[in-house]
């Protein structure tokens, strides 16, 4: 009977930033499987991992080997891996709780998306989906290599022109990217090439069970699932968003691609292929926007598979596009004036993070509205005026019906205290145990007496803006003071000039004297309390060798200097 | 002792009495609070003497005696991993220690008046506190930053506690409500009320977050079903006008409800036929705290001024009954 007062699965959408969380220049992030911790990759080459419950930095990670930017993220399943793919083409392993690199290799190309196998618990092999070539799938452990095929009938990898409709509108040739994607076991990994067709292939041995093509044909940026494996959505560059319904059951699924293979005798190659086909995978529903046909970016579903969401960067533009799935858009959330790069939809609450352009990380989450009776359980919240009818016996000097009234509680019935009921959001029956919810929390040590310095100070703590040292308490919060024995300057995630985008105005870089550090550190902080979109933060500049790292958002157009 | 319940009868009838072990002494005014550490291996307690003093559990012996605090201490609460203690004061602080080192670590100001109670929470990584300024307030154990500011009840906030996976938290106070609240958003997500309400002097979830044991000034322990905002169970026949007496749930060996009294005893009643099975006598002023170990079948108790010292209790073996 005990109902949970609170829904593990709110089936809702997010509807304002709620905070934003900043910590270097971070590029891409990535959700763990219960949604406690979100792992950004930064632009300098180390990944950050958030406590998503505090909302501050639980751990980073950071190697000397790894100073390129980060292109994706991707936690193992049970999150005590976590793979990250960089633009030196190489590929780390990290053990999280450790903090340490497992394992690093070298590919031929940058890998744009890197995903971990999802069927293990420690997974060595891994999904790299390179710029303009081929996924490849790779073995952590031995660094070899396997290409996945990516068409059927031509032997080469695209290497023959492409098709007119999938040159880029100013005319350059296009890349090949293919998009790919484990199924929700592992077993079946699902490309969408150039020419606009989903192949299915079986993971170890790399046979194309079969082919599903998309009308229209052009070129398939993103292949996603989502969480229950019931889905699957590509994006393409004919900017249209694709949902299918997985037909193959969930688990076994190569063992049924096979035997499906297997009985048809009709056709043969291709065509036997495109019947399997169509038995796995069926449209569902398209999304697109007719009227001003965005190219979408970073396409996902939301963690019960209710609403699927697509961002727009166009024109440096911050959208996220809301459709539910029965194809209707239900809300178009507009962001600050910088482009977004990368989103992610939280697996159980509805909040969408969203990264972008200036290295900030926004939270979007539902408008709260204050539930009264929640406060006050004896008054009941009204929508509209209601006719009150009194009772015959209300004014009575002793009403009937209060006296009758008596406590019928009976307290005899047993009472379980101890049974715990499983969590309906999570279907998974392995051992959770194993799972990583939570880095510990190590309390970093206050320094008494000494506000000048750099790590630790948080003894006087109001919960908005403070007076004491500004230095001390920006540095503790943004997770500055995480690795006590190395030097603020190692810390600080600065990105060169070159990477920081030219599409904001953080172009000028000087050295504010104390006096700015002091007022630039009080401003810059995450606040805690809900931000408008609109809201206009103070703008502070990008400092080196300072050993603060104060980022504020800058709007394109206004570069004003607001201190001294 | 013949309860109609099938568990409440085989339990009351073979009821192993507690006898008293050990009395621990050493505190210099009187003890406000003792807690087990999750792994049981530990005894924590706080005292007006503005010390807390961790003991052995396995030679009783003291390990630590931690000072620091400017005002005596209320509440003391271990982590997850037993690595640290955090304790509430008078001097509207809470403070983080750090046992290896038996040296404060962290201080978290922000109360504007005494720091009654406080919680971690089953991560470990936030820490509840109620205070005399009617506010609760969340705090992160990394940063020591304030998350949260709850504006929780209008008269002091008695106690705090976390569920089982940290994602509730429950707070009582003297205005006669609990509220539960979201630990992620701090939204409020239910208050139970009853007909009078007396004081809520002490308020703790159930160990599978499903129900809440709450006492008031009125002698009474209820235990609630939060969801439907009905309570099941009541318990009475101790004392409890004054103090703001902590109870807890002892489930290693049957299920019962443990309690501390105004009379100096220490009560337990049996959690489905709501009847007293033994008050322990011993302490010579009112029980203010008890805890119960994780895994043993060890009750430790504090008292107030008069008496000053913590009495451990165990059930005697029958093993060990005979070898007498």
């Amino acid at each position: 009977m005990n109902v949970p007062i609170i829904d593990p699965l709110q089936g809702d959408f997010p509807e304002v930033i709620e905070e934003y969380l900043q910590h270097g220049n971070m590029k891409c992030i990535a959700f763990n499987r219960r949604g406690t911790l979100l792992a950004a990759g930064c632009a300098d080459g180390s990944c950050v991992i958030w406590d998503f419950e505090t909302r501050g930095v639980a751990k980073e990670l950071r190697d000397k080997d790894c100073i390129a930017p980060i292109t994706s993220v991707c936690w193992s399943k049970y999150g005590h891996h976590m793979l990250a793919s960089a633009t030196d083409k190489s590929l780390t392993l990290w053990n999280v709780v450790t903090g340490e690199k497992i394992a690093r290799v070298t590919l031929q190309q940058t890998t744009l998306h890197a995903r971990l196998h999802p069927g293990s618990c420690t997974p060595s092999v891994c999904l790299a989906c390179p710029l303009s070539s081929a996924p490849i799938l790779v073995d952590l452990n031995t660094g070899s290599s396997t290409v996945l095929p990516v068409s059927v009938s031509d032997a080469g990898n695209g290497t023959t022109a492409p098709h007119p409709r999938n040159k880029f509108s100013d005319g350059s040739p296009p890349f090949t990217p293919t998009a790919a994607t484990f199924n929700r076991y592992g077993d079946l990994i699902y490309v969408g090439n150039s020419k606009g067709e989903i192949l299915i292939v079986d993971s170890k041995n790399i046979r194309v069970h079969a082919i599903i093509p998309i009308s229209g044909g052009s070129v398939v940026k993103d292949i996603v699932f989502s969480r229950n494996g019931q889905y699957l959505l590509t994006n393409s560059n004919d900017r249209v968003i694709r949902v299918y319904e997985n037909l193959v059951p969930r688990k076994g699924a190569a063992k049924e691609l096979e035997a499906m293979r297997s009985l048809d005798d009709e056709f043969q190659g291709i065509e036997k292929l495109k019947v399997v086909g169509s038995k796995c995978l069926v449209l569902f529903r398209e999304f697109q926007d007719a009227v001003t046909k965005i190219q979408w970016k970073a396409p996902c579903f939301s963690g019960d598979g209710e609403w699927v969401i697509g961002a727009s960067a166009s024109k440096g533009e911050h959208k996220l596009y809301i459709w539910d799935r029965a194809g209707y858009l239900v809300k178009i959330l507009e962001g600050p004036k910088e482009a977004l790069i990368d989103l992610a939809w939280h697996p159980v609450r509805p909040l969408v993070v969203s990264v972008s352009v200036a290295g900030l990380v926004y939270i979007w989450a539902k408008d709260y509205t204050e539930n009264w009776s929640a406060f006050a359980p004896d008054f009941k919240e009204l929508e509209e005026n209601e006719e009150y009818v009194e009772r015959e016996d209300e004014f009575d000097l002793m009403p009937e019906s209060e006296k009758a009234k008596e406590l019928d509680i009976n307290q005899d019935e047993e009472v379980d205290i101890v049974t715990i009921e499983k969590d309906s959001a999570f279907s998974d029956s392995e051992a959770s145990q194993e799972e990583l919810c939570f880095l510990p929390a190590i309390p970093l040590p206050d320094i008494p007496e000494q506000q000048d310095k750099c790590f630790g100070s948080s003894s006087k703590l109001e919960d908005s803006n403070h007076s004491g040292s500004p230095f001390s308490i920006e540095a503790a919060q943004n997770g500055q003071a995480m690795l006590p024995t190395s030097s603020p300057l190692e810390v600080v995630g600065n990105s060169t000039a070159e990477e920081v985008m030219g599409t904001t105005g953080l172009k000028r870089k000087r050295r504010p004297s104390a006096k700015g550090l002091e007022l630039q550190a009080e401003k810059g902080r995450k606040p805690l309390t809900k931000i408008k979109p609109s809201a206009k933060l103070s703008k502070s500049k990008n400092k080196h060798g300072d050993g603060l790292d104060t980022n504020g958002f800058v709007f394109e157009d206004d570069v004003t200097d607001e201190y001294l | 002792m013949a309860a109609a319940s099938t568990d409440g009868g085989a339990a009351a009838a073979t009821h192993q009495p507690y006898v008293l072990r050990e009395t621990l002494v050493g505190h210099k005014r009187a003890v406000s609070s003792v807690k087990f550490s999750p792994d049981g291996s530990l005894l924590a307690s706080a005292s007006a003497d503005k010390t807390l003093r961790v003991w052995s559990t396995a030679d009783l012996s003291l390990c630590a005696e931690l000072s620091g605090h400017d005002e005596g201490v209320s509440d003391v609460s271990f982590s997850a991993d037993g690595r640290y203690l955090c304790s509430a004061s008078d001097d509207r602080t809470i403070r983080i220690w750090d046992l290896a080192t038996a040296a404060p670590l962290k201080t978290f100001t922000g109360h504007t008046n005494y720091a009654f109670c406080c919680s971690f929470n089953p991560q470990s990584n936030m820490i509840a506190s109620g205070s005399f300024d009617e506010t609760v307030r969340v705090w992160e154990v990394k940063s020591g930053k304030c998350l949260r500011v709850l504006p929780a009840h209008s008269e002091p906030v008695t106690a705090v506690d976390f569920n089982h996976d940290g994602s509730l938290i429950v707070s009582s106070s003297y205005d006669g409500l609990c509220r539960i609240w979201d630990s992620a958003t701090g939204h409020c997500m239910k208050t139970l009320i009853d007909d009078e309400s007396p004081p809520v002097s002490f308020v703790k979830f159930s160990p599978n977050g499903k129900f809440v044991l709450a006492a008031t000034l009125d002698s009474t322990l209820r235990l609630w079903n939060f969801s439907a905002g009905k309570f099941l169970k009541t318990y009475t026949g101790h004392i409890n006008s004054k103090f703001c007496i902590p109870a807890a749930f002892s489930v290693t060996n049957g299920k019962y409800i443990v309690s501390g009294s105004e009379d100096n005893c220490v009560y337990l009643w049996e959690l489905q036929t709501r009847k007293i099975v033994q008050k322990l006598k011993g302490h010579t002023d009112t029980v203010i705290a008890v805890s119960c170990h994780p895994s043993e079948n060890v009750v430790a108790s504090g008292a107030l001024g008069k008496d000053k010292t913590v009495k451990i209790w165990i059930q005697e073996d029958e093993d060990q009954k005979e070898a007498e």
